[in-house]
Parts: structure tokens; C-alpha cells; sequence
């Protein structure tokens, strides 16, 4: 039922109308546009990481998440591998963190992608608006680079990492 | 010495609501009030738009049941506009609106209620939740993961997006159904057989182990509405109301939008920002009724499509007259949901389904108008009026939260009653009088709020506001 099995799973979360939040989607537009010419690249933006993604997510061979932080410093691009050990103990209806996807998608499904990999951009601002901080604007080369470096390795990295 | 104790915020519920409940100077429970703590406003600043933005713009009430903001709203616009929409654009908002139903009906068993069931009332309430579901009963899991990705996909190729989109528009809908999109979700109908039958097998096993909350869920007489086609089978998206009194007998017949006002009353009380609805000819509080799928299936003599009639049936068995208990909301929710794959699939074999012709035009021929659909938890009525250039002038929504308002309360203080017992309350006692709301699956807000982060702490206050005991979760 529209399954995703991408070789490369790129797979945004963000608000548009909540300044720097919007970064995730903006990057996957990015994306799209980018990797349109290949065919194993899937590119799926939501508002919200919600539980029904976790078949999407453990079907697909790697999976890059990209999702603003509220943790590192504005404009910070990070890449970092995660693994399927979120707190599984939210209510968890209509959010999920990358880990708790991949945990859910475990349980249900019995599968991981071989490799999963989160970038993050820290944001300076999550207030009401449609435009992006002076950190994240200036942070988006660096993102965009780091977003075509992770998909060169995921898509060139099949073995099993997770 | 009178005391209360407070549950804030209540969780697994769609927004934000919190109890009270009132002890007496014995420490018996006198009265629990079941509060919904935010303010929206739409209703007030849809004044002055263009009458043909109020579908996108009510759409935005809900994140789970947008569909039926569309619906309801659209219909207003047009009794607005004097117009019949085709036959084609009626069909596919029915199947629209169907999808909606099933995946929010999903959301609400699966991933709210289902964890009670399957782990317990009593269970860790930090594995209540899709992922102690999952641990549990990968089957189930995937099953209830499935049905919601099948309401949300039907959406999402219907209206491009699988919240809030703006393909339904006063007249019908924006773009015909292609065949590629039928056989897509013609392709998904098997699968969503599978699971909603699983559920159902599952939950008819289970329920019998639930006798105590039955009788004390919000078991009670009460009056019961929903549409109903002129056949008296179910309808989710046309029809007229029907309204039956705890006997079964039907009180109001026909009822359509433009005549709901003179039927449904809307009263306030201090401790919530929800409307309370009640059944005018009786007053309020007397008044008050049930909506959503129990009352429906309360309603209805059939239900049109054979696997969910057979289910029906079974379900009538349940009482000689109407069905009282809401906990009974939960299967009623599973029967609902198998008979919109079923209409679904009805729908799609319709020779007409990919007819170009699905939208009417029209200018502002009234300055008044109503529609209602039925929302997955229950009926919803628009109502606007506009000036002659066809700017909204003034708006009023009854939603289906607000119509079960007076029941859940009712269901609060019955379960409160019951659960609390010498000024003291388990963790057990606080999640079955959460439960009893749950089970009217409320949508007490919309996809803007989070619920899930919020701490929930219960607090029992002596008369003098002194903390008498207090649970954290």
C-alpha cells in the first residue's frame, strides 16, 4: 500500500510557517530537485514524523533524516548516524524522533534499513514566520553539501551498519 | 470539607481537556466536570473572508478530521450558492470523507484506546502506547498502522495532500477521479479487509473481559442522532438527521441543515470553553444526546454494505433497545470503519466515477446557508450568513465534541463515582475516567497542538486548596 522501498529514503520534518522548523522541508525540496535524475533516491517531506512512516522507514535500504535541532547551536549542520534507541515511552500519536521510527519500524516490521543517518541544523528561531534565521540562512551551502555527501555514502554503503 | 481532584491534562485525546472532580465533606464523589481548556475563535475571525474560502479556511479546525470541516463547510456554501453538485463530485467527497472516517477511526482505537485494551487498565502507563501495542501485538500494530496509512493514502491521492486539502470547494471538488487513482486504491481494498477484520475478531475476543468498564463507561439512557439515508441505512456525507430517544423511538425525523437550529440548542458553561448541545423540545441539560458512531449505529436499521450489515447485527444484540454503554464506542468504531473499505470499494465500481463532470458554478444566491456531514466522532453542522457581496457576516459551527459535551460528563462523574474511592485514586482509577472520554474520541483541537510532551499531574486539593495527595506521570 503506497510502500516506499527507496534505496535512499530522504525523509524531512518541519513546520513552513514556524521560521527555522521550515528547514527540513526546504532541504527536501532542495533535494528533490537535486536527485530528481535518480531513481533510487525517494524524497517525502511531513509536517510531523508520524508512526505509520515506520513502514517506509524499514523498508527502504538507508534512510537520511532531516529535521532542524533545538539542541545545537544556530546554524550548526550536523550529520550523525542513529540508531533504533529512542524512548519509546511518549505517547507518541502524532510525532516520532528518527530513533523511535526506527525502533517502531523494527517491531512491526522485523527490518532496518542497512544505514540510517540524521542531519540536523540548529535553530536560531521556531517563532511564527516564513523566513529563516541569519544562522540557518547562511547554514544552508554547508547543509546542502552535507545532504549530497550523506546520500553519496548511503547510496554507495548497502552493508549493514545498524 | 469538601476537596477536588484535578487530571491536567487528560492524554491520549486530540487536544488539550482536563477533570475535575468534587469530593463532599464524606469524600464521596458530588461532581466532575470534564474541562477543554483552549479557545479557537474561527468562528469569529471568518468574518469578512469571501464565502468560497470557508471550506480551506475551516479545514483548518482539525488535523484529523479536516475532511469533514470541508464537507460541512462546503455544503454551506452551497445552500449559499442554490446549487446540486453533480453526481460525480458527490460521489468521491462521500469517499473522501469514508477515507477520513477510516483512518481517524484507526488513529483512535489503534493508537489511543487499544493500548488499554490489550495491555490493561491497570498496566504500565508508560508502554500504554503504539510501541507497547507493537511490542505486544506486532499483528495488531501493523494492522492498526495499515488502516491509517489507507484512509491517509485514498486522501492524499484524492486531494494531493493527507491533511488539509483543498480539493473539495463549493460546488464539488476541483479535479476528477483518474482511473490510475481508482485501480491505486482499488489495490489497497484487500489489505484494509485484512486489517479492520483482524481488529474486529480481536476486539469481540476482548471485549467480554471489560464487563466492569461497560457498566460504568458512560452507561446510561440518553437521546442518540446521526444522518440517515431515506432507506435508514448509514450515511456519512448526505442524508437527513434522525434523532431517537433512549428507547429507540425516533423523536426527529428529516432533519435537514438549514432546520438543525431549530432543533439543536447550544448552551455554556463556565468550566469549558466547549458548547454544550442539547435537544431544544427538552431543554437543557435534559436535552443532551450522543453523536458519533455508537449513536449512528443506534440510529440506522442497515448498514448498507453486506460484511458491516452482518457486523451490525451482531451489534444490535448487544441490547434489546438502544446500545447505552460507551464503551461499546470502540466497537462501533471497527464496524464503521469495515463498511467504509466496503462503500469504498461500492464507490469506485460506480460506471460514473470517472465522469470530467464534478463541480457546479454559482454566484451567492442566498444570503444564508447550512451544511452537515458527519465527522468519524460524530455530526457537524455549519451555518453562515453573508452580505450581498457574499463576505461571511456571521458564522456558527456545532461540532461533534461539543454535542457529546454533556454525555462525557455525565460518563466523567459515573466513572468517578465508581473508581474513586476514600479521597484516593490509583493510576488504574485515573486512566479508566480518561478512558471514558476516550471513548467518545473527542477532537478537542486541532493539528497545531502536541499533546504528547505535557507532564500530567493529578492533584487532590482539600477544600483550603491544601495538596492531599498528588499523582505524576
Amino acid at each position: 500500500m503506497n510502500l516506499t522501498r527507496a534505496r535512499c529514503l530522504i525523509l524531512a520534518c518541519g513546520n513552513t510557517l514556524r521560521s527555522d522548523d521550515g528547514v527540513g522541508p526546504w532541504l527536501a525540496a532542495w533535494a528533490q530537485e537535486r536527485f530528481r535524475d535518480e531513481p533510487g533516491v525517494l524524497v517525502v517531506s511531513r509536517h510531523q514524523w508520524t508512526p505509520e512512516l515506520a513502514q517506509d522507514v524499514s523498508s527502504s535500504e538507508s534512510v537520511l533524516f532531516i529535521d532542524c535541532s533545538a539542541e545545537s547551536a544556530p546554524g550548526a549542520v550536523q550529520l550523525l548516524a542513529v540508531s533504533p534507541t529512542g524512548e519509546t515511552q511518549a505517547l507518541a500519536t502524532h510525532h516520532l524522533d528518527a530513533a523511535q521510527l526506527l525502533a517502531l519500524g523494527r517491531t512491526l516490521y522485523g527490518s532496518l534499513p542497512a544505514n540510517a543517518l540524521q542531519l540536523t541544523i540548529g535553530a536560531g528561531s521556531t517563532e511564527l514566520g516564513e523566513e529563516f534565521s541569519a544562522p540557518v540562512r547562511a547554514a544552508l551551502p554547508i547543509a546542502c553539501l552535507k545532504l549530497e555527501e550523506a546520500v553519496a555514502l548511503l547510496l554507495r554503503n548497502k552493508e549493514r551498519s545498524l | 470539607m469538601s476537596q477536588t481532584i484535578t487530571i491536567d491534562p487528560v492524554t491520549r485525546l486530540e487536544g488539550h481537556g482536563k477533570i475535575t472532580i468534587y469530593l463532599d465533606g464524606n469524600g464521596e464523589v458530588e461532581n466532575a466536570q470534564f474541562h477543554v481548556t483552549q479557545v479557537r475563535g474561527f468562528e469569529r475571525f471568518a468574518q469578512g473572508r469571501p464565502f468560497y474560502e470557508m471550506p480551506s479556511l475551516m479545514a483548518r479546525i482539525c488535523g484529523i478530521c479536516p475532511v469533514s470541516h470541508l464537507i460541512a463547510s462546503a455544503k454551506a456554501c452551497e445552500a449559499i450558492m442554490s446549487v446540486r453538485i453533480p453526481h460525480t463530485g458527490a460521489q468521491l467527497r462521500r469517499m473522501l470523507n469514508l477515507a477520513q472516517m477510516v483512518q481517524s477511526h484507526a488513529l483512535s482505537f489503534f493508537y489511543l484506546s487499544s493500548p488499554d485494551l490489550l495491555l490493561g487498565m491497570e498496566s504500565n502507563p508508560a508502554t500504554r502506547n503504539i510501541f507497547g501495542v507493537a511490542a505486544a501485538s506486532p499483528e495488531l500494530g501493523r494492522a492498526g498502522v495499515g488502516l491509517r496509512r489507507f484512509g491517509q493514502h485514498i486522501i492524499e491521492l484524492l486531494g494531493d495532500k493527507r491533511i488539509h486539502p483543498g480539493w473539495v470547494v463549493p460546488g464539488g471538488v476541483t479535479e476528477p477521479l483518474s482511473a490510475a487513482k481508482r485501480d491505486a486504491i482499488l489495490a489497497m481494498i484487500p489489505e484494509a479487509y485484512a486489517n479492520v477484520t483482524l481488529a474486529l475478531n480481536w476486539y469481540k475476543k476482548v471485549a467480554d473481559t471489560f464487563k466492569a468498564e461497560i457498566d460504568v463507561f458512560a452507561n446510561f439512557p440518553s437521546l442518540y442522532m446521526g444522518l440517515i439515508n431515506e432507506d435508514e441505512s448509514i450515511e456519512f456525507t448526505d442524508g437527513t438527521l434522525r434523532m431517537i430517544d433512549a428507547q429507540g423511538k425516533t423523536i426527529e425525523d428529516g432533519i435537514t441543515a438549514s432546520r438543525y437550529t431549530d432543533v439543536i440548542g447550544e448552551a455554556v458553561e463556565n468550566y469549558s470553553y466547549t458548547k454544550f448541545a442539547y435537544y431544544k423540545p427538552l431543554g437543557y441539560p435534559q436535552g443532551s444526546y450522543r453523536v458519533g458512531p455508537l449513536a449512528r449505529l443506534n440510529i440506522v436499521k442497515s448498514m448498507g454494505t453486506p460484511l458491516a450489515e452482518k457486523e451490525l447485527a451482531l451489534f444490535k444484540q448487544l441490547a434489546a433497545g438502544p446500545v447505552e454503554s460507551s464503551f461499546h464506542y470502540h466497537h462501533a468504531r471497527l464496524i464503521e470503519a469495515l463498511y467504509g473499505i466496503e462503500k469504498i470499494e461500492q464507490i469506485l465500481s460506480d460506471p460514473l466515477i470517472l465522469d470530467k463532470h464534478v463541480r457546479a458554478n454559482a454566484g451567492v444566491n442566498r444570503l444564508e446557508g447550512a451544511g452537515q456531514a458527519e465527522a468519524p466522532r460524530g455530526t457537524l453542522n455549519h451555518h453562515y450568513k453573508v452580505d450581498e457581496n457574499g463576505k461571511i457576516t456571521w458564522a456558527n459551527l456545532v461540532i461533534a465534541t461539543g454535542q457529546n459535551n454533556n454525555a462525557m460528563n455525565r460518563g466523567v462523574l459515573q466513572a468517578a463515582k465508581h473508581y474513586v474511592k476514600d479521597r484516593k485514586f490509583s493510576e488504574g482509577a485515573m486512566n479508566r475516567i480518561e478512558a471514558v472520554v476516550r471513548t467518545f474520541d473527542p477532537c478537542l483541537s486541532c493539528s497545531t497542538h502536541a499533546f504528547g510532551q505535557m507532564p500530567l499531574v493529578l492533584t487532590l486539593l482539600s477544600a483550603e486548596g491544601e495538596v492531599v495527595d498528588q499523582l505524576v506521570r
